[in-house]
């Protein structure tokens, strides 16, 4: 506790978010990101949403002060990485994709290094790695070389790595990718966890599913450009596709016919319909009615998350 | 806000012996942790130790077989007065400087680009840490793991100097010869792996560096000297009777007469500068050894100052070697006294030290121009 008083944090700055202002990068002729605008405001889990290959480990490594932009600017929590660096620095935590681990050394040896590089003060380091361990549930496996930690464990390993110095921002890519699904619901919860201790959070990621219970916004990139930036209750707002099974399907189509909506009959392994609701009080609406007029429902649910409908949809806008 | 950064780092710095060093030493045991855990190293180690072990033995074995053979056949005037020890401090240290050379760049030319393959370089970059003290970190932790094999092999050089009745100077000047040398190595080694993507194309590039420096400063001084033809002034040297036992020790043996001449020469000493830079030039110059010219017996001259003589030969050039230059008595063989060593070592501290600063430009972040094909994670 007394490490993390002594660390400044995004709540004594209003701006304790990070930002990025048409920033564009350029490897030889390939342009990885161009004019994208992007911000994270602190408190907040922000999700960065792409296809691979969209640009979204490049900004991340431009957040994260690794990579300098050709153009734009950054500011993590209003101050400059390229004049204030070390306040900057010490601010930021970053989880790679590329999980990068010294085998040889234990998980409690790697953290206690990478306090130490972050100058934590000597007498603060082995309690602040002991909570640390805990928070990622390494402790029984503190003393093992890293080397024979699961893909999952590793994981974990550089989540406590990344928030080891107490940052008000963390920058995480592609956290979830080689977790198993309980590790998945944890990390969801450790990140809830960090958003209400006032930190900004982004995350980027592919597996739309779980983003739409962790993040509050989402911004979504796509050939190195911000195609969009919304929150998670404006992608829900904007209408999404329900799926509906029916003992009866045939009866099912007939009433929505009824109903005067349009829909698709999906002739999946579970033959049904689906129709695009514009919010969520018209699907409680629907369902009503369906039971009430007698259609035996068997499920009735949004197809794929909010702002995995926001995703497709750009997609398609793409084509 | 500033001031309680300026306090936050203060305080955090507070009786350290500089928060620069203290960076540097958590590097060096982040990298002395990995390497000392790793198999290899030791595995090397033991080669190491019965090698040079094995070669002592193996020069003690031929000098004591070469002895009784001369004692058989009553040879009188071999080097049964000297002693094996000269003999195998020199085998040793040649032996040792040569593999040391090969055992570098292994230890080096891989600290900087294996960790950007294994995306651990950038875990550090992120950090508080400045890409100067990942660096210095980074050739101190392979100075010190080469130094290993150099500790390795001191048994072997007491061995030689104890047998040889040479003096404690001769060891602890060769020991710190051999740790500079072996430290400029690795210097060339890490500089070059924070330039070059790919371990093993550094790794190649640092043993073509270390050859061309053994090798390679060879080849060029002997073709550079053919470019150097000149003229020097000398007259004609009168050589006396020969008369060895009333002559001084160190007497040329002649005197210069007649009008001063343009006689062709090679002006070695322009070229000299390329043979300096050969470690073993460096060494074998910096090792110290009696002043000969007040010496009646020296037949046991050694190898080590044998290469010093003909490298400071080539340093005075003609107008110090040439039989009456400029009409004076030039000293003979051992009265070379300029060292070289000092402009050889001078030119492997600006190569090893241009070779850190570029590596050191490239470990800044942000990065702006990365190598062709590397990511920084």
């Amino acid at each position: 506790m007394a490490i993390i008083s002594e660390q400044p944090g995004g709540q004594q700055f209003p701006d304790g978010g990070i930002t990025a202002q048409g920033v564009s990068r350029s490897f030889g002729t390939v342009r990885a990101v161009d004019h994208m605008d992007f911000h994270a405001p602190a408190g907040k889990v922000t999700a960065l949403i792409g296809p691979n290959g969209a640009g979204k480990t490049t900004l991340l490594l431009m957040l994260a002060s690794l990579l300098a932009p050709d153009q734009g600017t950054i500011t993590v929590g209003g101050l400059d990485p390229a004049r204030n660096r070390a306040e900057v620095r010490s601010r930021l935590g970053w989880m790679p994709d590329t999980l990068g681990v010294w085998e040889s050394l234990t998980a409690r040896e790697i953290l206690t290094q990478m306090a130490r590089f972050y100058r934590l003060p000597a007498s603060g380091i082995a309690p602040r790695v002991t909570e640390m361990l805990e928070r990622v549930r390494l402790t029984g496996l503190a003393d093992q070389p890293a080397r024979v930690l699961s893909r999952g464990q590793q994981q974990r390993l550089s989540l406590a790595r990344a928030l080891i110095h107490d940052p008000s921002v963390l920058l995480l890519d592609e956290p979830a990718s080689g977790l198993d699904p309980g590790s998945r619901v944890e990390l969801r919860t450790t990140l809830r966890q960090l958003a209400a201790e006032g930190k900004a959070v982004v995350v980027s990621s592919h597996v739309l599913s779980e983003l739409d219970e962790i993040a509050d916004g989402a911004v979504f990139v796509n050939n190195g450009r911000t195609v969009r930036q919304q929150t998670t209750e404006e992608a829900a707002a904007a209408g999404r596709r329900y799926a509906i099974t029916a003992a009866d399907t045939a009866a099912l189509a007939a009433e929505l016919a009824r109903l005067g909506l349009e829909f698709r009959r999906e002739e999946g392994r579970r033959p049904g319909v689906s129709l695009v609701l514009h919010n969520e009080v018209g699907a409680e609406r629907l369902l009503r009615d369906l039971v009430l007029a007698g259609v035996g429902i068997r499920s009735f649910a949004p197809a794929v998350g909010a702002l995995e409908e926001t995703y497709m949809n750009l997609e398609g806008e793409r084509r | 806000m500033s001031s309680m950064t300026e306090n936050r780092e203060g305080s955090a710095h507070r009786g350290a012996p500089g928060p620069y060093m203290a960076g540097i030493g958590h590097v060096v045991a982040l990298e002395l942790k990995q390497r000392l855990r790793s198999r290899g190293w030791y595995i090397m180690l033991a080669i190491w130790f019965a090698l040079t072990g094995l070669v002592t033995w193996l020069t003690w074995a031929s000098w004591s077989a070469s002895n009784a053979f001369q004692r058989d056949f009553g040879d009188v005037s071999g080097a049964g007065s000297t002693g094996p020890g000269s003999l195998i401090f020199e085998v040793v240290l040649a032996f040792v400087l040569l593999f040391a050379l090969l055992v570098a760049p292994a230890l080096s030319a891989n600290a900087v680009n294996n960790d950007r393959a294994g995306g651990t370089l950038a875990i550090l970059q992120v950090t508080l840490l400045e890409p100067g003290q990942i660096l210095w970190g980074k050739f101190v932790a392979a100075w010190a793991a080469a130094l290993a094999f150099l500790v390795a092999s001191t048994p072997f050089l007491v061995i030689g100097v104890a047998l040889g009745g040479l003096t404690p100077a001769y060891i602890l000047v060769s020991l710190v010869m051999l740790a500079v040398e072996v430290g400029i190595v690795c210097a060339i080694g890490v500089g070059i792996s924070a330039l070059a993507g790919r371990p093993l194309f550094s790794i190649v590039v640092t043993y073509l560096a270390v050859a061309g420096l053994v090798v390679g400063t060879l080849i060029s001084f002997g073709l550079g000297t053919g470019l150097t033809q000149g003229t020097v002034l000398a007259n004609n040297p009168q050589y006396r009777a020969y008369a060895p036992l009333q002559s001084e020790p160190m007497d040329a043996g002649y005197t210069c007469a007649g009008p001063l001449r343009e006689q062709s020469a090679m002006h070695t000493e322009r070229v000299a500068w390329t043979l300096a830079m050969n470690p073993f030039v460096v060494v074998a110059d910096a090792i110290p050894y009696p002043d000969r010219t007040a010496r009646q017996n020296f037949t046991s001259i050694g190898a080590i100052e044998g290469i010093s003589q003909a490298a400071r030969q080539a340093m005075a050039g003609p107008e110090g070697t040439t039989p009456c230059a400029n009409g004076k008595v030039q000293p003979t063989y051992l009265g070379q006294k300029t060292p070289l060593w000092p402009l050889g070592l001078g030119l492997q501290l600006v190569l090893s030290g241009l070779l850190m600063w570029l590596g050191w430009r490239s470990l800044r972040t942000p990065v702006r121009k990365l190598p062709r094909g590397t990511r920084i994670a």
